[in-house]
């Protein structure tokens, strides 16, 4: 019973977290397309108000798809340990996120696993987002 | 079983809030019994100079009708025409890199910084945006000041609260809220800041537009003081706003607990490998 106390108590304190980002998750992403992508890196953006990787998803039929992945800004994910040398070109991340509302090949990465198995958010600091409300 | 089904489902829930909770731009108010008094400048004024974060209990955020029964704002038919206009017709200013503006700013929920001088105090925000308020009891508003974002402000102490008076607004490019809410130029904001402790800010603020809204309304919001080595960072909107092409008109969804975003998003796939969540 205490245990289930102390879990509900959590889940209160982890969801009553303030909106701050620079614009709502809803306005651009759509909370019903999320997907995985898996590809190498081939252009890091390390700027505000967001980061951009870029990365070529290969398809099961072979052929070569470009992505761009938003996330928080780069002091954001300093604060969660994810520095700008943790990654290069070339190496391969795993992006867990939503796909834009424009059907663009673009997607909010709110889960990024790093090369070296890391796992960190790539959420935009309180965009109302999953996992962020 | 009930008991593991309920603790799976309490770990996912808390493992994807976690990913997103390591967010120290706000703070849990803790209240303490011994507060520290309340800083005083060389003229005996409350010193509200401090690098100032938002509290978790501030909700619903960003909602300029947080303090108001059911949320619900005095919209004006005008005012209700100009909201549904925000809603379908206009990108969120901030996102494209237009200041934010009073009292936007005060119902964000990222912290600012305060520094204040004898005859002028400065707020310095992200975005790097700034207002520059002139401490003047004596000094009366122009007749005609151009709109802005923030207002024509005029400053002047009332005992150890310091009011800040401000008109002259744009009624173009702006949101009230992050919600969409509007306001016109006929906008007049009465900000009356307190700092009733070392520790926390305080204002208390009354919103008066009555092109949009039918009787004035209050917004009210607590900040808490930043550890002595948090302040500002430079944060350029327009470096890289790669977002500008993508995104759609209004905020998305709004809650019923007037926050922004959807009620059933779609669950990521499980982590692919254990390693620990940062």
């Amino acid at each position: 019973m205490k245990v289930r106390i102390m879990i509900i108590i959590a889940i209160l304190l982890a969801g009553s977290v303030p909106l701050l980002g620079h614009h709502s998750f809803a306005a651009e992403f759509d909370a019903s397309k999320s997907l995985r992508l898996t590809g190498a890196l081939t252009k890091i953006e390390w700027t505000n108000p967001h980061t951009y990787f870029y990365i070529d998803v290969k398809e099961e039929d072979g052929t070569v798809v470009k992505w761009g992945c938003e996330a928080g800004s780069p002091g954001a994910l300093t604060r969660r340990g994810f520095k700008r040398g943790d990654i290069k070109l070339g190496d391969t991340i795993v992006v867990d996120g939503y796909r834009a509302k424009d059907g663009s090949r673009l997607i909010d990465a709110r889960r990024v696993t790093l090369p070296d198995g890391r796992i960190v958010s790539g959420a935009s600091a309180g965009d109302g987002g999953p996992g962020n409300q | 079983m009930r008991n593991l089904v309920f603790v799976s489902v309490a770990l996912w829930v808390l493992s994807s809030a976690a990913l997103a909770q390591d967010n120290p731009l706000t703070v849990v108010d803790v209240k303490s019994a011994n507060a520290k008094p309340t800083p005083r400048t060389a003229d005996g004024h409350p010193d509200l100079s401090g690098y100032w974060k938002g509290t978790r209990d501030t909700v619903p955020g960003g909602n300029i009708g947080k303090d108001l029964p059911g949320l619900k704002l005095p919209l004006t038919p005008a005012g209700e025409a100009a909201l549904q206009h925000n809603l379908t017709a206009t990108i969120d200013p901030e996102s494209l890199c237009i200041i934010g503006g009073i009292p936007r700013h005060n119902a964000s929920g990222l912290p600012f910084e305060i520094l204040q001088g004898a005859k002028k105090v400065a707020f310095l925000y992200w975005y790097t945006y700034f207002r520059l308020i002139p401490i003047d009891a004596t000094r009366k508003h122009s007749d005609d000041p151009d709109p802005s974002f923030f207002g024509e402000e005029i400053g002047h102490w009332e005992g150890d609260t310091l009011v800040i008076d401000s008109i002259g607004f744009k009624d173009e490019k702006v949101w009230i809220d992050e919600n969409a809410n509007p306001h016109s130029d006929a906008l007049h904001v009465v900000e009356r800041w307190t700092r009733p402790d070392a520790d926390h800010i305080h204002v208390e603020t009354l919103i008066e537009d009555p092109k949009f809204y039918t009787k004035p309304f209050k917004y009210s919001r607590t900040w808490v003081l930043g550890k002595p080595d948090e302040e500002l960072q430079e944060y350029a909107c327009s470096e890289n706003n790669v977002d500008k092409d993508h995104l759609g008109f209004g905020p998305g969804p709004i809650r019923p607990d007037g926050t922004r975003g959807y009620l059933d998003p779609a669950p990521l796939l499980p982590p692919i490998q254990k390693s620990p969540v940062k």
